[in-house]
């Protein structure tokens, strides 16, 4: 998992955004911006250009509906929450899901790199090839450090469900990284 | 204390996470046991969640900030309290009618002036030096002498310094076309905006954008280097294009446009090699050489290297390059040594994760 220091946004942020503080808004945006395009560029099988787009669309969508954060919630649940509407959107606007290739489930080759470049490529392979709602699932657990009650408010779904897709998800990248398993042991 | 009765594949994750109530955790404990498929599917969870430790945190590129910069300053001024807007759209109109007319004199239909200042030593704009800061518009001269370098602050989308010894020309200013002419020299470019926006031509091709820093210089006859330090610049000539990204490095020749891009960090045999295969006509030596010191970051400079060669050479450079890394699906041989553009770029794509 990805652990980062600097985590969540303070209140002063938050509020200098919402009275139009360009500083305020790119300091958000700095905290942010890498896990954003990040989730957004494994989920979109690591397409730039969309990762791109998604990023902007919810940096967009922050600027509009800013002022409507409450603060109830965590502000990186409610960002999240924002991510993975986009991401799902347009996913469903695009094409079906990329498969796994049966080369992936090949055993490597004895040369070390082409065996760690060969562990890297199968895995950003398997990661697409899960369903949307894994995929998001998987990714947002592995990048954004969130509790499952959060994962919930950010997902719109239950806590059991969260956990749900989170265990077949995982069960199902073991099953198709199976191969690799005695390289990384 | 009650037992799972039932298997709990769906609590696994939230088990290995601690994010199970302590009765429940327990109780999970010790359904695992005395099941043996609990316990295996836990490993198996475990497992998927070790191998997202291969996808690491990737940076977002500058170029994604600059649309929501935009919005950004449009929301704050839509915003500003009624008054506040009437009063500026006064003070605004005012402006606009005194300087409209001189304002249209000077920049006619050639785009916008960009301001340039002097960093050491004195920079010319035309026949005039520049002191401390001046400007630039479409049609005039930058030059520098041994002793002196010059900052041009490019519209709003970045800046490029002009280094000694240098003489380039303002082409265009416009919002979608910021462009220069670099007849010799040095000009090293910091540009933060959508690909596609700033281009730098020279005599031996132009340098495209694609949201990045690099340095670029050529001589008078028109040999180059092209030196990118973030994002990616496309070089293009005549439709040959080579794409360079952070940390590589491309010559550029008159005539024959951009060489083939390598990383800074080749082996010495490889780029001495390149040099010689692409403008020294080295043959099956040169070729040899490269595809025997390639590292898999250097399938960079193989990927470009396919379009180049023809025949069996081909064929080698493919075979090399997927024995260097997997050939990823949707890849084929025949495909790729038929130069099929869908194909190429598919394994580019998947290549650009190792460069």
């Amino acid at each position: 998992m990805v652990h980062l220091s600097d985590r969540e946004i303070s209140a002063e942020i938050i509020e200098a955004c919402r009275l139009g503080d360009r500083d305020a808004f790119r300091a958000l945006y700095d905290v942010y911006k890498d896990r954003v395009y990040s989730i957004s560029l494994y989920f979109f099988h690591g397409d730039p250009a969309m990762a791109s787009d998604v990023s902007q669309q919810v940096f967009l969508k922050l600027i509009t509906s800013i002022g409507q954060f409450r603060g109830d919630a965590g502000f990186s649940t409610w960002l999240y929450r924002l991510v993975v509407n986009a991401c799902l959107d347009a996913a469903r606007r695009s094409k079906p899901n990329v498969t796994l290739s049966e080369e992936f489930s090949k055993p490597g080759s004895q040369e070390e790199d082409y065996a760690r470049a060969q562990m890297a490529q199968s895995v950003r392979a398997a990661v697409s090839a899960l369903p949307p709602k894994f995929r998001i699932a998987v990714l947002l657990r592995h990048f954004e450090d969130l509790s499952y009650e959060q994962m919930a408010k950010a997902l719109h779904c239950s806590m059991g469900t969260v956990a749900s897709r989170l265990s077949r998800g995982h069960r199902i990248l073991a099953e198709r990284l199976k191969g690799f398993i005695g390289a990384r042991q | 204390m009650t037992m799972f009765t039932s298997h709990i594949s769906r609590q696994l994750a939230a088990h290995i996470d601690g994010e199970l109530a302590p009765r429940k955790a327990q109780q999970a404990e010790l359904h695992m046991g005395q099941c043996e498929r609990c316990r295996a599917e836990r490993e198996q969870v475990r497992f998927g969640m070790a191998v997202l430790d291969d996808l690491p945190l990737v940076e977002a590129p500058e170029s994604t900030w600059a649309p929501i910069d935009a919005a950004f300053q449009e929301s704050r001024s839509r915003k500003m309290p009624l008054v506040g807007q009437w009063r500026m759209a006064f003070a605004a109109t005012v402006v606009f009618v005194l300087i409209g007319a001189a304002y249209w004199l000077v920049t006619r239909q050639s785009g916008m002036r960009w301001e340039v200042m002097r960093i050491e030593g004195s920079p010319a704009v035309g026949a005039q030096h520049i002191r401390g800061a001046g400007q630039v518009a479409a049609g005039d001269w930058i030059e520098t002498d041994a002793r002196s370098s010059a900052r041009v602050k490019v519209g709003e989308i970045g800046s490029v310094e002009v280094e000694p010894n240098t003489r380039v020309r303002v082409v265009a200013t416009r919002p979608r076309e910021h462009r220069f002419a670099l007849l010799r020299g040095e000009i090293r470019a910091k540009i933060s905006a959508p690909p596609r926006l700033f281009f730098v031509d020279t005599a031996s091709g132009t340098a495209v954008d694609l949201g990045c820093e690099y340095a670029l210089k050529t001589d008078e006859d028109g040999f180059g280097m092209l030196r990118v330090t973030k994002g990616w610049v496309s070089f293009q000539f005549k439709g040959l294009e080579s794409l360079v990204p952070a940390g590589a490095s491309c010559r550029t020749r008159p005539r024959a446009g951009p060489g083939i891009p390598y990383f800074d960090d080749a082996p010495e045999n490889l780029k001495q090699a390149l040099e010689r295969f692409a403008f020294e006509k080295g043959g099956n030596e040169a070729l040899d050489i490269i595809i025997a010191e390639a590292r898999i970051r250097d399938t960079l400079t193989l990927w470009h290297l396919l379009s180049r060669v023809e025949g069996e050479d081909r064929g080698r450079v493919y075979d090399r390059m997927a024995a260097l890394t997997p050939v990823p699906a949707g890849v084929s041989r025949e495909q790729a040594l038929k130069l099929d553009p869908e194909t190429l770029n598919r394994w580019k794509e998947e290549l650009a994760w190792t460069w």
